[in-house]
């Protein structure tokens, strides 16, 4: 099973550990992930309210335009963010006129896209195309007791739309199962993080995170785990501001879910990348052998 | 009613450019297919934090009350969190409107620290084709102003610590595109074809 990955600028910075555990885990299911040459940032939402949405839609559209050249194969996003600029994207490739207009401003830098590739989330493809069974097959450490809230997050599966379910997601919570472990029911599954807000509006982003631990941590959990970069950065590096702020005392580990994976995989805590959790794991995961 | 109040109301602008200017934006058509059933501010995720709500701001635009619309925090706080579109019977996608009214709102000289943060963001997309983390804290804290940029770093030492102590910010930009000048060539294309089309 081929793909072409687009990693994403956290993939080099705040969610480095969410590449390498994709990565690792990508290799023990024998995934073969190609990363798109020379790709660039997909623009985030945040591009458009200063260049313009088509000129945003373009820069996003160069890495397909990247991708298309380098074979036929679909594109796998790993970050919420990138799948979702990226999907929309591609969608808009289907009207003519905005694929002529893409096509000649991607000329100026010897490029064009057809339109013809699918754009997919990483947590998709592992349920949809490997399969849960053969996310359990590579089990050697079940993950047996462990307590496990996966926060989906909001624009995994609301943004395109294409795949589990926008009001009640499920994929998430099964490749928790497929581990061995428990998923817990929790009510903010799905509300948003507030994002890029954490920088600009720190105060906001404290207020929205309170009660996703809040309710994460009432159901059990034991961690938490996330398919999205900024999910994972808010609720990990800013779990010591809630507890500042709303004088509580959480504890609550923040994985992306490849690297529990990693982790029921018994791969070891580096291939893993357990090390960059703020919060730390290992006492959730001390009996795992971490 | 008194003098002044009356005065006050005389004074509201109504402003029907405003409201043309907003449909012929990329999403305007958004703004027509609003049936104003209130969906969109039930399930937002912010919307205690908003001087209007979403579906408010669209009343607002049809209205051409052009300075409550660019003056509200109403876009700048839009997570694109998708709640309100996957929710929405119209199927309008909120935060696509909200971007486009931010656009506009910086248009006329109204700003907001979302909108420095997005330009530094765009300045590296232009200069290294992705975007450096670490370094965009900094650019983001030196566009603020160092006052503010003090502020903000002793606000948030403790959870910056926890990053920098997990080498999760990189102090050295991780390589950019290979040519960031052809990337611009593409992007200032993008642009002239817009404007051409006036607006896609």
């Amino acid at each position: 099973m081929k793909y072409t990955l687009y990693p994403g600028c956290a993939s080099e910075g705040t969610a480095i550990s969410y590449h390498h555990s994709a990565l690792e885990v990508a290799k023990v299911l024998g995934l073969e992930l190609k990363e798109i040459e020379d790709w660039n940032c997909c623009g985030a939402t945040v591009t458009s309210s200063v260049i313009g949405q088509f000129a945003a839609d373009v820069l996003a559209a160069r890495n397909l335009a990247l991708a298309e050249k380098m074979g036929q194969e679909d594109v796998v996003a790993t970050c919420s963010s990138c799948y979702a600029i990226l999907g929309n994207v591609n969608k808009k490739f289907s009207d003519e006129k905005f694929k002529v207009n893409a096509n000649d401003a991607l000329s100026k830098d010897g490029l064009s896209y057809d339109g013809k590739l699918k754009v997919r989330m990483l947590l998709d493809v592992m349920v949809s195309e490997v399969g849960l069974d053969t996310i359990a097959s590579k089990v050697v450490k079940p993950l047996k007791g462990l307590k496990v809230a996966g926060y989906v997050g909001c624009q995994t599966v609301r943004a395109l739309r294409e795949f589990d379910n926008w009001e009640n997601p499920t994929f998430l919570d099964e490749i928790i199962a497929a581990l061995g472990a428990e998923p817990v029911p929790f009510s903010h599954k799905l509300k948003c993080c507030t994002g890029a807000m954490a920088i600009s509006s720190a105060d906001i982003t404290v207020s929205a995170l309170y009660p996703i631990l809040k309710s994460a941590h009432e159901a059990g959990a034991d961690l938490i785990v996330t398919p999205c970069p900024l999910c994972q950065m808010n609720l990990d590096a800013f779990q010591v501001k809630v507890n500042k702020g709303y004088g509580t005392n959480y504890n609550l580990p923040v994985l992306f879910f490849t690297q529990l994976m990693a982790v029921a995989y018994g791969l070891d805590s580096k291939k893993a990348g357990l090390d960059y959790c703020i919060v730390s794991p290992n006492n959730a995961l001390k009996q795992f052998g971490v | 009613m008194s003098d002044a109040t009356a005065k006050e109301k005389a004074t509201i602008k109504y402003d029907s450019e405003f409201t043309k200017k907003v449909y012929e934006m990329e999403n305007g058509k958004w703004v027509k297919m609003c049936m104003q059933c209130g969906i969109c501010p039930t399930t937002c995720a912010l919307k205690e934090k908003m001087d209007l709500s979403p579906r408010r701001i669209i009343q607002l635009i049809r209205a051409g009350r052009k300075d409550e619309v660019l003056k509200a925090n109403t876009m700048w706080l839009c997570t694109s969190c998708y709640t309100c579109a996957c929710r929405c019977p119209r199927g309008v996608p909120m935060m696509d409107v909200m971007h486009d009214l931010r656009h506009l709102a910086v248009e006329n000289g109204i700003n907001h620290n979302s909108q420095a943060m997005a330009e530094v963001y765009a300045k590296d997309v232009s200069k290294r084709g992705r975007i450096w983390e670490g370094g965009l804290m900094l650019n983001y804290g030196l566009k603020i102003g160092l006052g503010n940029f003090m502020k903000m770093a002793l606000d948030m030492q403790d959870v910056g610590k926890g990053l920098m102590l997990h080498r999760r910010l990189p102090l050295l930009p991780p390589k950019g595109v290979k040519n960031p000048g052809k990337l611009r060539e593409v992007l200032n294309r993008a642009q002239e074809i817009a404007k051409k089309e006036g607006g896609h």
